[in-house]
C-alpha cells in the first residue's frame, strides 16, 4: 500500500461512492484494521456504518474478529486491490459484451454497480433494461436472461458470495452489517471457491417478460402477468433468497492474461500459432490453478481434436507448428514429454516475464529514444557490463553512450554494481558494472502507472469543475427540450430553446466532451499496463516463495 | 671481433634461454641504421618488438631507461627518417603509440573498420544497420508469402551471417573491407534493437561461412507487443514526472503537456 496507491484509491472511491465513503476508505487503508469506535472518531457513527455497508457490499472491506480475542470488538479492513479494481470495470464489461453480447454486458454492469445481488433481481433488472432499449411492442423473456446468466456461472465468471456462517464461539459479536459474508474465527475470510455450491445456479421460478418503463411514471406496466401479481408487485419470491452473486474477478484476470499471451503469439509468429495457443489455453482453463506457472500438460492428440472446426490443418502441420512454438526464443510453449504425440505446456510465467520485459523496453524506447533502448536491452540480456563493453556491443560512440547510461541511471532504470579488486575499495581498482534488475524496475514502473492514472483522473475532475457552469446550463436546456418534446411542442419553440446555447459555448462543450473522452480512454490504456506489470510481479512472487 | 661487428651494425644481439645469440642483419636494414647511434638503435629495436600494437612513450622510457628528453629527441629523429610513425589510439585520444613505418596498426589501436581517423563512424554503422535489417526483413516476408509449410517458412526466413556479409559486400556501400565478424557485430546490435533474433546451428566443417563447426542464423522478427499504454499518455513521457503534485507548481490541473495533448 504505497502513497500513490492510496491517492488513487481515494480518487476512485470519491468518484464512485462519494466523499464520505472516500474519507472512511482512505482512513481504513492508511491505518489498517480498526474497530468501529476508532473509525467513528472523526465522523458520525451513522455515516460510518453506512459507508462500511457500501464498502462491504462491493467487497472492498471485510470484517473479522478483533485481534485481542473473541470478546473484543469486530475490526474492519479495507482491501486496496479491490478498490483499484474499480479502474478495470470498463474492461470487464467490454469482455462480457464480446463473449456474451448485450445480455452478458448488462448482467456484469448491474453486478459491478451493486456489488452483491440475488439472481432473480439481476434477471428482472436486466430484462427491464433490455426491453427499454428495444422497439415498442417487443420485450425479452426472463428465460433468455437466465440462460445467459447460467452460461456466465458455468464459465466461472460469476460466483456465489460465501454464505454467512455461524461463528463458532457463542459470545461472538454479531456482525453489525447485514447481508455480508462472515469470517471464521481461525484464519482469514474463506475464499468463495471453498464452498462447494460456489458455481451452482439455483433453480428459480422466474416466469415472465421484461417490463417497459413509461417515462415520467413509476408504475410498471405488466404484459401478461396475473392479476394477483399486479396487485402486489414487491412481494414476488423466487426461491433464491439469501443466495447472492458477485463477479469473479480472478476469472476475468485469467481471461485477460490469456488474451495478452495469444495476441503476443499472433504478432510474433502468425495467426495459426495463436489459434493453437488459444486452444491450449481454453482446454486448461478449468484444469489449471490460477497461480500455476505453466498449464497442465496437454498431448498433441488432444490439441488436434479440440482445434476449432474452421481451422482444419493436418496432423503433421500441427506438429510442425508445435515444434516451432517450442523452439521460439520467447518460450511460450514448452515440451514436457513424448507420450500421446508429445506433451506440451504453455509457460505462463515465462510468457508474463517476456511481456513485462517488452513493456519495460517499450517505455525506455518511447521516453529516451531507440539508442537508449538498445543499451537497455543489451543490459537485460548480458546482465552485467562495463562501460567499455557497453559501447562496443551497442556500437554507440563513447561520449553518447556515457550520456545515455547516466540518464538511465538517474531515472533508476539502470544500476551500478561495484566489484572491488582490492580490500580497500579504491576507485581506480574497482570494476563498475552496469546492470538492470527487471523485477525492481517493473515495480517502480507500476507505481508510476498509478501516479499517471491519478493525474489523469485529477485532470478530468479539474476540467469538469472548470466548465461546471456551462455543463449545468446545457443540462437544463436538455431537460427543457425533453419535456417540450414529450408534451408535443412546435418546431419553433424547440429551435428557440436550442438557441439559448450560443455557438462558441456549443464548441466549448464539444471540446470538453472530446477532452473527457480522451482522458477516460487514456486511463483504460494505462490500466492495461498496470494489469500486465502486476500479473508479472505477482507471478514472480509466487515462484520465489 | 664480435663487438666490432656489433658496433658496425651488422649483427643483431639476441638472448634466448641458453645464452646469447647472434644474427646477421640483412643489408637493407643495416643500411637504414647507418648513421644512428646506439640509443637510437635501442629505441628502434624496442619499437620493432612492439609489433603492430605500438608502444607508448612512457613504456618506451621504462624499457630503455633513457631520460624523457633523450627519448623524445630520438623519436623525432626516427620519425623524420621515416622509420617509425605515430598513431593516435582510439581508447585515449591523447595517447600516441609508435610503431614501425610499414606496419599496419592493430585493430585495438585504430578501432577497426568502424573508426576512421579516430572518429567513430556512427552514420556508417547506422546505414549498415538499416541495410542488414532490410535484407533480413525482406527475406522473412518472402518466406511468409510463400505459403508453404510452417517449418519451411521459418527455415527459409533465416539468413546465415555469411549470406548477409556477401549481400553487404555486393551492395558496395562500404569503403573499407568488412569481415564476417564485423557484420556479426552489426547483426548483434540489431538483436539488441529487438528487431532480429539469432540461432546457432551445427554445421559441417568446410561449409561456407561456418566457424568452428557452427553457423549463426539471423531472422527478422516482429515485436511482441504494441507500445504499452503508459507511453500513450503525457505522464509516461513527462520529464518532470517526479516533481508533479496536486496543488504544486507542476500539477495535473495546470500541466501544459496535457493541455497540448488534449488539444491535439
Amino acid at each position: 500500500m504505497t502513497a500513490q496507491e492510496a491517492r488513487l484509491c481515494g480518487l476512485l472511491l470519491r468518484e464512485h461512492f462519494g466523499e464520505v465513503v472516500e474519507k472512511i476508505g482512505t482512513h481504513l487503508l492508511r491505518s489498517g484494521a480498526q474497530n468501529l469506535r476508532t473509525i467513528a472518531s472523526f465522523l458520525s457513527i451513522f455515516q460510518v456504518k453506512k459507508s462500511l455497508c457500501v464498502l462491504m457490499k462491493h467487497g472492498a472491506c471485510r470484517f473479522s474478529i478483533g485481534r485481542k480475542g473473541p470478546g473484543s470488538p469486530v475490526e474492519y479492513q479495507a482491501s486496496c486491490e479491490r478498490i483499484l479494481g474499480i479502474l478495470r470495470y470498463p474492461r470487464y464489461i467490454y469482455t462480457a459484451k464480446t463473449l456474451y453480447s448485450d445480455t452478458g454486458e448488462l448482467i456484469i454492469e448491474e453486478l459491478l454497480q451493486r456489488g452483491h445481488m440475488t439472481m432473480s433481481s439481476i434477471v428482472k433488472m436486466v430484462a427491464d433494461r433490455l426491453t427499454h432499449n428495444m422497439e415498442e411492442g417487443r420485450s425479452i423473456e426472463y428465460n433468455e436472461v437466465v440462460s445467459t446468466f447460467s452460461k456466465l456461472v458455468e464459465t466461472h465468471f460469476l460466483q456465489r458470495c460465501p454464505p454467512v456462517s455461524e461463528v463458532v464461539p457463542p459470545v461472538s459479536t454479531a456482525p453489525t452489517v447485514p447481508g455480508a459474508p462472515a469470517a471464521p474465527v481461525s484464519t482469514g475470510p474463506p475464499t468463495p471457491e471453498s464452498f462447494s455450491d460456489c458455481y451452482l445456479v439455483p433453480s428459480v421460478s422466474l416466469a415472465g417478460r421484461g417490463k417497459r418503463r413509461r417515462s415520467g411514471e413509476d408504475v410498471v406496466l405488466d404484459q401478461g402477468t396475473t392479476k394477483k401479481n399486479r396487485l402486489k408487485p414487491g412481494k414476488l419470491t423466487h426461491g433464491d433468497e439469501g443466495i447472492y452473486w458477485q463477479v469473479n474477478f480472478e476469472r476475468f484476470h485469467l481471461h485477460f492474461r490469456d488474451q495478452t499471451i495469444i495476441s503476443a503469439v499472433a504478432s510474433k509468429l502468425d495467426q495459426t500459432s495463436s489459434e493453437i495457443v488459444r486452444t491450449m489455453l481454453r482446454m486448461s482453463e478449468v484444469t489449471t490453478t490460477p497461480s500455476a506457472s505453466c498449464t497442465q500438460a496437454l498431448s498433441a492428440n488432444e490439441v488436434f481434436r479440440s482445434l476449432p472446426a474452421n481451422y482444419s490443418i493436418s496432423r503433421p502441420i500441427l506438429d510442425q507448428y508445435l515444434t516451432l512454438l517450442v523452439d521460439d526464443p520467447m518460450e511460450f510453449v514448452g515440451k514436457t514429454g513424448d507420450s500421446g504425440g508429445g506433451m506440451y505446456v504453455v509457460n505462463l510465467h515465462k510468457a508474463l516475464t517476456n511481456l513485462a520485459r517488452a513493456t519495460l523496453e517499450s517505455v525506455v524506447q518511447e521516453k529516451f529514444g531507440s539508442r537508449s533502448a538498445r543499451i537497455f536491452r543489451l543490459l537485460l540480456r548480458k546482465r552485467h557490463l562495463e562501460q567499455k563493453q557497453v559501447e562496443d556491443f551497442a556500437m554507440i560512440p563513447a561520449k553518447e553512450a556515457k550520456d545515455m547510461l547516466y540518464t538511465l541511471m538517474s531515472e533508476n532504470l539502470v544500476l551500478l554494481q561495484e566489484l572491488p579488486k582490492t580490500p580497500d575499495h579504491a576507485p581506480s581498482r574497482t570494476f563498475y558494472l552496469y546492470t538492470v534488475n527487471q523485477l525492481a524496475t517493473a515495480r517502480m514502473l507500476l507505481q508510476h502507472c498509478y501516479k499517471a492514472v491519478a493525474n489523469l483522473i485529477d485532470r478530468r475532475l479539474f476540467q469538469t469543475k472548470e466548465s461546471k457552469r456551462l455543463l449545468e446550463k446545457s443540462q437544463r436546456i436538455e431537460a427543457i427540450m425533453a419535456s417540450l418534446q414529450a408534451s408535443g411542442a412546435e418546431p419553433e419553440q424547440l429551435t428557440e430553446v436550442e438557441e439559448m446555447i450560443s455557438a462558441p459555448e456549443k464548441q466549448q462543450l464539444e471540446s470538453l466532451r472530446h477532452h473527457i473522452n480522451k482522458l477516460d480512454s487514456a486511463e483504460n490504456q494505462v490500466d492495461e499496463t498496470i494489469f500486465l506489470l502486476k500479473s508479472y510481479v505477482a507471478s514472480t512472487a509466487r515462484i520465489t516463495r | 671481433m664480435k663487438t666490432r661487428v656489433l658496433e658496425e651494425g651488422q649483427l643483431d644481439l639476441l638472448r634466448n634461454s641458453s645464452g646469447l645469440l647472434y644474427r646477421m642483419k640483412d643489408a637493407q636494414s643495416a643500411s637504414k641504421m647507418k648513421g644512428s647511434d646506439n640509443q637510437e638503435k635501442l629505441v628502434y629495436q624496442i619499437i620493432e618488438d612492439a609489433g603492430n600494437k605500438g608502444i607508448w612513450t612512457r613504456d618506451m622510457r621504462f624499457k630503455s631507461n633513457l631520460p624523457l628528453t633523450e627519448v623524445n629527441k630520438i623519436l623525432k629523429n626516427l620519425e623524420s627518417k621515416k622509420l617509425i610513425k605515430a598513431v593516435k589510439s582510439v581508447a585515449a585520444s591523447k595517447k600516441k603509440v609508435y610503431m614501425l613505418y610499414n606496419v599496419q596498426p592493430d585493430r585495438s589501436v585504430t578501432g577497426g573498420a568502424w573508426y576512421s581517423d579516430q572518429d567513430f563512424e556512427s552514420e556508417f554503422v547506422e546505414v549498415l544497420n538499416q541495410q542488414c535489417f532490410k535484407f533480413l526483413q525482406s527475406k522473412a516476408e518472402v518466406a511468409r508469402d510463400s505459403k508453404q509449410s510452417p517449418m519451411i517458412q521459418r527455415n527459409s526466413s533465416f539468413a546465415t551471417s555469411h549470406e548477409v556479409w556477401k549481400y553487404i559486400c555486393e551492395l558496395g556501400i562500404s569503403k573499407v573491407d568488412l569481415s564476417m565478424e564485423d557484420i556479426e557485430t552489426i547483426l548483434n546490435t540489431l538483436i539488441y534493437d529487438g528487431k532480429v533474433e539469432m540461432t546457432i546451428i551445427a554445421a559441417k566443417e568446410g561449409t561456407v561461412g561456418s566457424v568452428d563447426g557452427q553457423m549463426k542464423l539471423f531472422r527478422g522478427v516482429n515485436p511482441i507487443i504494441q507500445p504499452t499504454g503508459l507511453v500513450k499518455t503525457p505522464c509516461g513521457l513527462c520529464p518532470v514526472f517526479d516533481e508533479c503534485h496536486e496543488g504544486g507548481e507542476i500539477s495535473p490541473s495546470r500541466c501544459i503537456y496535457m493541455t497540448e495533448w488534449l488539444n491535439f
